[in-house]
Formats: structure tokens, sequence, C-alpha cells
């Protein structure tokens, strides 16, 4: 998994879509956002109850000795100092709530817009990446985003609002504690953009850091049985130990950076509490030099600006620790951006198709831009015909054209009716594909054909499994059609998979196929023998097969060649 | 007793760095401590400087540089102390996390290749899974060492004030320093533990939906299979959820008890002064102590999860390499000559697999030469792989000069190139020396000369210090195979197998690599898998079927 830094054009599109995930859940976030700063305002009004009670308590035992404490005081202040504290702790958990329930729809929509993105690509797909490749982003990188909507989101609203108001508050008892703050406070933020800067290419180093050294421990991990045949696995040892140190030294040097961030805003907090406490004590000693003999703040005024001072600073600690997420997140969407900002096209036909017998399909003038040239080709009703040509010729933009799933220009007719004006899930009834790499379900035998047709019963299972020749090597194994398969069907040869292929495409009997190189990565003899298959098995349906090489397909009824700059037709 | 020295305990993880660990957490201890006294010691200075100004006489004989100096080396240990301490506790950390990679590695690679054989996802979330391992230290073990010794140091001073204070505010402390993190915080370690089930879970549907797109659409089963796989997602989903509200549950909880213990600080509190047993501005100060001690329990909340985590990462390891291992035992004896390998009556079949190899005889002496051959799907990959002492199950006999493979130590003497082989992310010259350290550069250059690579690589601008990209991307699929037979005859094995060593050549590079293959094997044992026609006169050939 690798993550790719956002570079300054592409923030303003990282930005933009941070904004669209969260626009449907504004009014959750503002929730989360109102209880936060009510919670703020309840701490503001603690700290003002607790100086009242102590400014009192001091004046009593001073003026009047310990025993005129007033203790009925705390009585009385105490409905209000309970309903504070206990409130607070509410607040906070509903705003956790709110944002965790916020942040769990809004990943569950994204991952399903990408999974439409790619539904709607189909096998143009794979142009983005290799699928575990995409599975990876569409899980952990849309989780990523997790820390941000949770945590940064409302935070980063919260940093404003809530020192701002604790100023005006401490402004009210003493401007001059109050200018202290201010005055450290645009400090604050400055700092944090500068070492927010450093820390983010610091963090981004350490992560390419940390990438390139699991890449040497998996590379090494991940060729061990090589390893061993060749007896060097001390050489491998010694390399691990040292890819690890030097990752070591280096993220060492890396963090010394980025955890500056964190001791300055730890300073200015420690700072601004000193300072208050020491200008606000001298000051009720009255020696302060240029008040000498006044008070230039009481101690009630003195103890509630000290309360607040700790919390002055505390949501930007805070963001502080929260600013990986946001790193996260943006690192994350940098990477699904190709696939949210793809265009993906949409087949727009709606008439309904009805086939009983093999059609006939004309290609007029197609033209995929850039793909393919204008290309002429009529298909008579269940004729076959093989589609030659090298790669890079158009053969799969061709397919996948005629599978619904990319615009073209020209026509391309089914019995005389334009596939554009066709609903495609009809046309796809009619349809049978079978591709270069035949995939399979984690599952046994049975359920990965019937997924193409649920209803098939066993027998049929074993009749499509006999016409294929894979029931007598089937019928040997203990548990026949339950017979579970490995890891992406890994057991079977390829010839084996090639043959449930068709198996599964047998048991949906369609009047049309389209092949896409069903023998390119099989052996000759192999081929042969799966070539001889779909010589039997094709019979009576209209089949386009393309195919760069010709051994073995000698019972087509014609050959079209795709290579040469017109369209040439040869005959077989 | 010898399993638990194999096996990793969460326990051992500090012993490795014992003073490091030690020196981040007694940091981090001063950090804490630093930054309650800074607001203990703030608000009774101000009180009591307030007291003093009230009595004007008073005021002058005020010591107020002993506090104001103590305020100061508060705020300087709290920013020093934490930035010491991250340093600190990373340095360890990433010690650990080195140590752990060097010693699992080094265990993996001992125990034979079971752990081995597993797809790339598993590789990828056993490297995921050491990461997690630094939580325990970094998560588990210093919140709560700071927390209890600070909740300590704490109740300790309330009790040197006075005992009522320390009894006021022991409830509430307890319920937020032990009681909740304890009782509540178990039941998030288990869900922590169980998510990893799930995750896997949702990730292979998606797998299997996204690999089969194409057909799913066709077949209009993709909403069917979509919405399964979004089941299992709201299930994932709904399980971190439920971890996330344990910590936000378990956090409220503990500000509510701590809460409840200023109350009753106060309470008790104002009795105590009014009775003249304690001072005013000491009571504020041991208050705003306690305000202190919230920042340091909260993270107790979280330290469930994280122990959750690291406990399934942990059991994710050692089940990884305490499986017993599935390898073919060398022996003692050691192979100085091979003159014959014979097998009979040989059957094997992968795990999974419809078919395999079935009865093969099969003798060769010193200098001969098999050819393998038969349809795809009929076994020659699987009985090569027996023959390479691969960890298959098979029937029927297999010997080495007349005896078993595990009498020998066999290794030494097979030389096996696979279907799947394997090029690592390092130069060229690296890549061919792990067949044959001591390698001169004049022995790499005739071994590439002898597979048709040496032109080739000659071009390249680092030409032997050419890199190979992660699985060999730089360079194409028939390069890789090449540079893997030359790494092989590099090491000079009496028996070389090699499965399709000439695909993707053309034939005249097919002939040069042929014949020096024989050449260079003249006197030991070569048995090829081969699709292309070979021609070879002297060879023997073993015709595969189908079974």
């Amino acid at each position: 998994m690798k993550k790719i830094r956002p570079t300054e054009a592409s923030r303003g599109g990282v930005q933009h879509w941070l904004r669209q995930v969260l626009a449907p859940h504004k009014p959750l976030l503002n929730a989360a956002l109102m209880l936060g700063y009510i919670s703020a305002l309840l701490l503001v009004w603690q700290s003002w109850l607790l100086a009242l009670l102590f400014s009192d308590w001091l004046v009593a035992w001073q003026q009047l000795g310990a025993a005129a404490l007033n203790v009925s005081l705390l009585r009385d202040l105490l409905p209000w100092l309970l309903l504070c504290l206990l409130l607070r702790p509410l607040l906070q958990y509903g705003r956790e709530r709110l944002c965790q329930q916020v942040s769990l729809r809004a990943r569950s929509g994204l991952r399903e817009q990408l999974l439409a993105q790619l539904a709607a690509l189909g096998p143009g797909r794979q142009a983005l990446g290799a699928d575990a490749v995409l599975g990876s982003r569409l899980l952990e990188q849309v989780d990523a985003l997790d820390g941000y909507i949770s945590r940064y989101h409302v935070q980063r609203y919260l940093v404003v609002l809530v020192p701002l108001t604790l100023l005006l508050c401490i402004f009210y008892y003493s401007p001059l504690a109050g200018i202290l703050m201010l005055v450290t406070a645009p400090l604050v933020p400055l700092f944090m953009v500068l070492l927010g800067k450093a820390a983010a290419a610091a963090s981004q180093k350490q992560f390419v850091a940390l990438a390139r050294m699991s890449g040497r421990f998996m590379d090494l991990l991940r060729g061990l049985k090589t390893l061993q045949h060749l007896q060097a696995v001390p050489q491998a040892e010694a390399e691990v130990t040292q890819a690890a140190e030097h990752y070591r030294a280096g993220t060492m040097g890396v963090l010394r950076m980025a955890f500056l961030s964190g001791a300055v805003l730890e300073f200015f907090s420690a700072l601004a509490i000193a300072l208050v406490a020491l200008y606000l004590g001298l000051g009720l000693l009255g020696i302060l030099p240029w008040a000498k003999g006044s008070i230039p703040v009481p101690y009630q005024g003195a103890l509630f600006i000290l309360l607040l001072a700790p919390e002055f600073y505390n949501p930007l600690r805070q963001l502080g620790s929260d600013y990986h997420a946001k790193a996260e997140a943006e690192a994350a969407l940098t990477e699904l951006m190709p696939l949210l900002e793809l265009q993906v096209w949409q087949h727009p036909g709606q008439q309904p198709l009805q086939l009983s017998t093999a059609p006939s399909l004309a290609f007029h003038q197609l033209d995929i831009a850039q793909r393919l040239a204008p290309f002429n080709l009529q298909l008579a009703a269940g004729e076959r015909v093989v589609l030659q040509g090298a790669s890079g010729s158009g053969k799969s933009s061709l397919l996948q054209a005629v599978l619904g799933f990319l615009p073209y220009g020209g026509e391309i007719r089914i019995n005389q009716q334009s596939l554009l004006t066709l609903r495609r899930a009809d046309w796809h009834q009619q349809l049978g594909f079978l591709s270069q790499q035949p995939q399979l379900l984690h599952g046994n035998l049975a359920d990965n054909l019937r997924l193409a047709a649920p209803e098939a019963s066993d027998a049929q299972l074993v009749a499509v499994l006999d016409q294929v020749a894979l029931w007598p090597l089937i019928r040997q194994l203990p548990l026949q059609l339950q017979t579970p398969l490995g890891e992406r069907g890994l057991g079977l040869s390829g010839g084996q998979l090639s043959r449930l292929a068709l198996a599964q495409l047998l048991l949906r009997d369609t009047p049309v196929w389209l092949l896409d190189e069903p023998t390119a990565h099989l052996d000759p003899q192999t081929a042969a023998h799966i070539n001889a298959l779909l010589e039997r098995l094709s019979q009576g349906r209209t089949v386009l097969l393309v195919s760069h090489e010709l051994g073995g397909l000698e019972w087509v009824d014609r050959v079209v060649s795709l290579d040469a700059p017109s369209v040439t037709q040869v005959t077989a | 007793m010898n399993r638990k020295l194999n096996s990793i305990r969460l326990r051992g993880l500090l012993r490795s760095r014992m003073g490091e660990w030690n020196l981040a957490l007694f940091l981090g201890g001063c950090t804490l401590f630093a930054a309650i006294s800074l607001l203990a010691i703030s608000g009774w200075f101000i009180s009591a400087a307030a007291l003093a100004g009230l009595t004007t006489t008073a005021a002058y004989g005020f010591d107020y540089f002993r506090p104001a100096a103590l305020i100061r080396l508060c705020a300087i240990v709290r920013t020093g102390g934490r930035y010491a301490e991250r340093l600190a506790s990373h340095h360890a950390a990433l010690g650990l996390l080195k140590d752990l990679r060097i010693s699992l590695f080094a265990r993996v690679a001992g125990r034979g290749h079971s752990a081995v054989t597993r797809s790339s996802s598993a590789m990828h979330r056993l490297v995921a899974d050491i990461d997690l391992l630094d939580f325990f230290p970094l998560r588990v073990v210093a919140p709560w060492f700071w927390a209890s010794l600070l909740t300590a140091v704490l109740l300790g001073g309330f009790y040197l004030l006075a005992p009522l204070l320390a009894l006021a505010a022991l409830p509430g402390v307890l319920l937020a320093w032990l009681l909740l993190p304890l009782l509540a915080g178990r039941h998030a370690a288990r869900l922590a533990r169980a998510d990893v089930g799930l995750a896997e879970q949702r990730r292979i549907l998606l797998l299997d939906n996204l690999q089969m797109l194409t057909p799913l659409l066709l077949w209009q089963r993709w909403s069917a299979r979509q919405a399964v796989f979004a089941g299992e997602d709201q299930r994932f989903s709904a399980q971190r959820l439920r971890q996330q509200q344990w910590v936000s549950l378990i956090a409220a909880g503990q500000q509510l008890g701590l809460s409840l213990s200023l109350l009753g600080m106060l309470w008790q509190g104002g009795l105590l002064v009014q009775a003249g047993e304690l001072s005013l501005p000491l009571l504020l100060a041991a208050v705003l102590g306690l305000l202190g001690l919230t920042e340091v329990l909260l993270p107790l909340a979280q330290s469930f999860i994280a122990l959750g985590l690291s406990q399934a990462a942990r059991d994710r390891l050692n089940q990884l390499t305490s499986e017993p291992a599935k390898q073919t035992e060398q022996g003692a004896a050691a192979l100085t000559e091979l003159y014959s390998l014979s097998l009979s009556g040989l059957s094997a079949r992968h795990e999974g697999a419809l078919s395999g190899p079935q009865q093969v005889d099969l003798q060769l002496k010193a200098g001969d030469v098999l050819l393998l051959s038969g349809p795809s799907g009929c076994g020659k990959s699987t009985l090569l792989e027996v023959l390479a002492g691969e960890p298959l199950d098979y029937s029927g006999e297999r010997l080495l000069n007349g005896k078993a493979y595990e009498h020998w130590q066999w290794r030494s003497v097979i030389g096996y190139l696979p279907q799947q082989l394997d090029i690592f992310d390092m130069t060229l010259a690296e890549n061919l020396r792990l067949g044959q350290p001591a390698a001169t550069e004049q022995q790499l250059w005739a071994v590439l000369e002898d597979v048709a690579l040496a032109d080739w690589a000659r071009a390249r601008p680092a030409q032997l210090n050419t890199t190979l990209g992660e699985y060999g991307a730089q360079v194409s699929g028939g390069q890789a195979r090449r540079i893997a037979l030359a790494r092989l005859l590099l090491a000079q094995r009496p028996l070389l197998l090699l499965d399709e060593p000439f695909a993707g050549l053309d034939a005249a590079t097919r002939e040069q690599v042929l014949a020096a293959l024989l050449r260079r094997q003249a006197s030991g044992m070569l048995v090829i898998v081969s699709h292309q026609p070979l021609e070879l006169e002297k060879a023997q050939r073993l015709q595969l079927t189908m079974n």
C-alpha cells in the first residue's frame, strides 16, 4: 500500500472531495460542533462558580476567621456545579457518538459510490490497477478517513471558537492577561502552520521509509522458499537487520523534527499558565513594578483566569495530536480521486430485447476514439467468426463496446436493432462471455457454477461438467460437486479453469458468445482440447472470437483481421 | 518450555530494552507531574498572595521568589520533558520493532515454509501485525504506569494534607482510575480481538466480487453479491463502532467519577478549612491537582482497545510460527556426491487440486537428462516439487543414492527453478550472489553469458548493479526466469530441476541456453519440464498423462 503525497494542485481537489463526502451529514456535524461548544461554555461557567466559591471562602476566612467559613454557599452553588460537572461528560459523549455515526455513514456512502463507479466501468476498470490494489483502496483508504471525520473535522472549528470565547471572558476580568494570551495566540497558528508543514513532510518521509523497509521485509519473506532452496537464509537475515536498522535511524531523525510541533504547543501552554499565574499573584501582592500598592485583578477574577488558562490551549493541543488524521485522510483521498473523478459512460438504451434463436450481429463504421479505426463487419445469424489482431489493435475495446461498457461512434446492431437503444440487462441475458483469465469465487464447485445459473439442479451441473469433460475427474473426488476450490482457483490447472468457465457459459445457454482469447495462456496441447470443445459447443450460436493466433480454430466460418490500417477481410 | 521461548509474549516486549523504556516512563512521569504541579502551585500561589495582599503588612514579607521559581521550573520540565519522553519512547518502540522483525524473520526462515506458502495478503498482515505490537508498551503499559503513579502521588499528597480529604476523593478516583477502565475495558478488548476475523471476511468478499465483476454484471448477479458485501461491511463497521462507543462511554464515566471526587473534596475541604485543619490555598491546590488528573486518566479508556489489538496480533504471529513445520527434514549425513535418484510408485496431489502425478517410476544417474512432458494439469510441476523436497503429501518411494531424502543433507545438492520464481528487490549482482556469495565478477559475467543476458546487462548504465525492482518488476518475465536460472547455475547443484526454463525465449536463445545448461550440468542430473520441443537426443523422456 503506497501513499502518494498530495501536491499543491491536487490538494484543492482533495478539499473539494472531503467537503463533498461530508456535505450530506452537515446537520449532524453541526450538532456535534454545537455540543462541543456548549461543553466549553459549561466549562467557563464551572470555572466561574469555583472562583466565586473560593473567593467567598477566602474573604470570610481572612476577615472573620476559619469558623466563619460559609459552607452553605457550597450548598447553594451545588446544583449548578453538579449541572456543569454531569453535563460536560455527557455532551462530550454525545459529540463523539454523532461524529462516529457520521464517519460510518460517510465512509459506507463513499464506498458505495466507488463501487458504483467500478461497476459502471465494467471490464475497463483494469486500466486503474490490479483488483487486489483496487480492493485495498476501497477498504483501507476509505477507512483512513475515519480519524478526520470523527475527530479532526469538528475540532477544527472548536480550535477557533473556544479560545476566542475564553479570551472574551479573560478580557472582561483582566485586559492585560487577555493581551498576554492574545499575543501568544496568533503565534500558535503561525507555528502550527510552519511546523505542521514540516511535520507533514516529515511524516510523509517516515511513511516512505516505512514502506521501503516493509517492502524489503516482505520481499525477502515472500521469497523465503527460494532462499531456503539456495541456502541463502543467513544472507537474507543480514539484509533484514540492515534494513531495519536503517529505518530506525532514519525515522528517529524525522521524529525529532515532527515532535517539535508538539513541544511548541506545550511550551506556549505552560508559558501562558506560568506568566498569568505570576502576573496575577504578584498583582494580588500589590508589588507589580507598574502598579505598586494596588491590586489590578481581584482574587475571584484571578482564579477564574487561572482556571481558564490551560483550557485556552487545550483545543489546539488536541488538534495537534489529531493532525496525522488529517494527513492520512488527504493521502487516502489523493489515491481515491482518480477513480472518483473518472467520467463514466452510462449505456442509454431502454428498449426490451427478446431472442429465441441466434441473432445476426452487425458493426457499421464502428469507431472508438483513439482505440479503433472505423470498422465494418456483419455476422449472419449463427455465424462463427474469429477477429484477429495484435495487441493494441483495439480488440478488447471492441469487446467492451459490444458488452455495453464503452461509448462508440457508428453502430452495433443486433437483428437490425441498435445496441444503444436496447436495455443493456436484456442484451446481457442473451450473451455468453469468456474472458482471458477466468476467475472463481471462494467456495465449492457447485457454488461457482450456480453463480451463472442459480436455479440449476445438480443433474444439470453434472451434465454441463460432462460436456466440458470435467465430470470424469470430479466424480472421483470424495466431495464431488461440493469439492472446495483453493484460493483463487489454486490447484486448478489453466485448462481446468477454462473448462469450468465454459461450463458456466453452457449453463446459461445463450444464443450469442463473445470469446476473448480463450486459449491465450494455455499450452498448445491444452489449447487444442479447449478449441475442440469450443467447436462442438458453440454450434448454432452467433460467435465472435477474438484471438491473435489461429491454430486450432480451423472450424470457424470466417477470419477477419484488425491489423491492417484499413480493415481487410480474410476468408478462411 | 521450548514453545514458550519461541513465542512472543507481550510482557517480554518490554524486557529487551528495559533501560530505554524505563527512561521513557520516568520522563513521562516527570512531565505529567510537572503539568499537574504547575496548576496546583499556581493556584496555591495566587490564593496565598491574595491572602497576604489583603493584609498589606504581610505582602512585603511574602516570599514570592520560591513559588515563582517553582512555577517556572514546572513549565520548563513540562515542555522539555514532553519532548524528551516522546523521543525516548519512540526510540525504544522503533528498536522493539526492529528486534521483532529480525527475530520473526529468523524464526519463520528457520521453521520451513508452512508460513511462507501463504498468499501475499497474509504476508501484508504479518508485517502489519508486527507494527501493532508496539501498541502494548506505548498505549497500554505507559498510560497505566503514569496514571497509577500520579494517582498514588496525588492521593498520597491529599492524605498528607488531611486524611479525610483523601478519603473524600477516593471513591471517584478509584472509579476513574481502576474500576471503569478495568471492567468495561475488558469487554472493549474482546471486541478489538474479534474484529480481525470480520475484516478478513469483508476483504475476501470484496476481492471475489471485484475479480468477477464482468461476469457478475453480465449475469445480473452484481447487485445481489454487492448486497452480501455491504452486509459484511456493515457488520464490520458496526463492530468498530461498538468499540469506539465503549471508549467514549468509559471516558464519560471516568469524567463523572472525577466530578464526584471534586464535589466530595469541596465539601469535605470546606468543612476541614472551617475546622481550621486545612488552609484554603492548599485546598485550592488539591482541587486543581485533581482537575489536572483528568488528562492523565483519560488515555486509560483507549488502552484496552490497544491491548486487544496487540493481543490479537501476538496470537496471529505466534500461531504462524508455532504451526507444525511442514517441511522435509534434513538428515545428518553429508551428501558429497550424488550418483542416483529414483522414484517408484510415486503419487502426489496438492491440497485443493483436482489432479496430480500418479504412480511415477523414475531412475536417474549422474550425467542423465530427463524431459518431462504431458498436458497441462497432469502434474508435471507437482512431480518436480516432490523431487525438490517441497513439503507435499505423497505416497511411494523417493530416494537419493538409494536412501530417503530425510537421511541426507539434501538441500545442498538440489537446485530448483519453480514456475513461480522469486527475484528480489536488490541489484542484479546481489540477486545472483544469493546462489554463491563468494562469486567473483568474472564468474557473474560468465554465467550471464551462458543464459544470454550478458549483452543486456552490459547495455544497462549500472551493469551488474542494475536494480531489479520489487517482484523483479524492472525486468521482463523471460529475463527474470534466466536471472533465476543463472543464480542456480552459480550455486552448482548436482541435481537441477527446471520448470519451464525456456518460457518466452526465441528458438536461437533457447538453443544457446540449453547448450550452456548441458555443458555446466554434464556430470550432474538435469530434469526439465518444457512445452517447447527440445532437440535432445540423449535425453530420457517421461510423458505424464491425465489420471
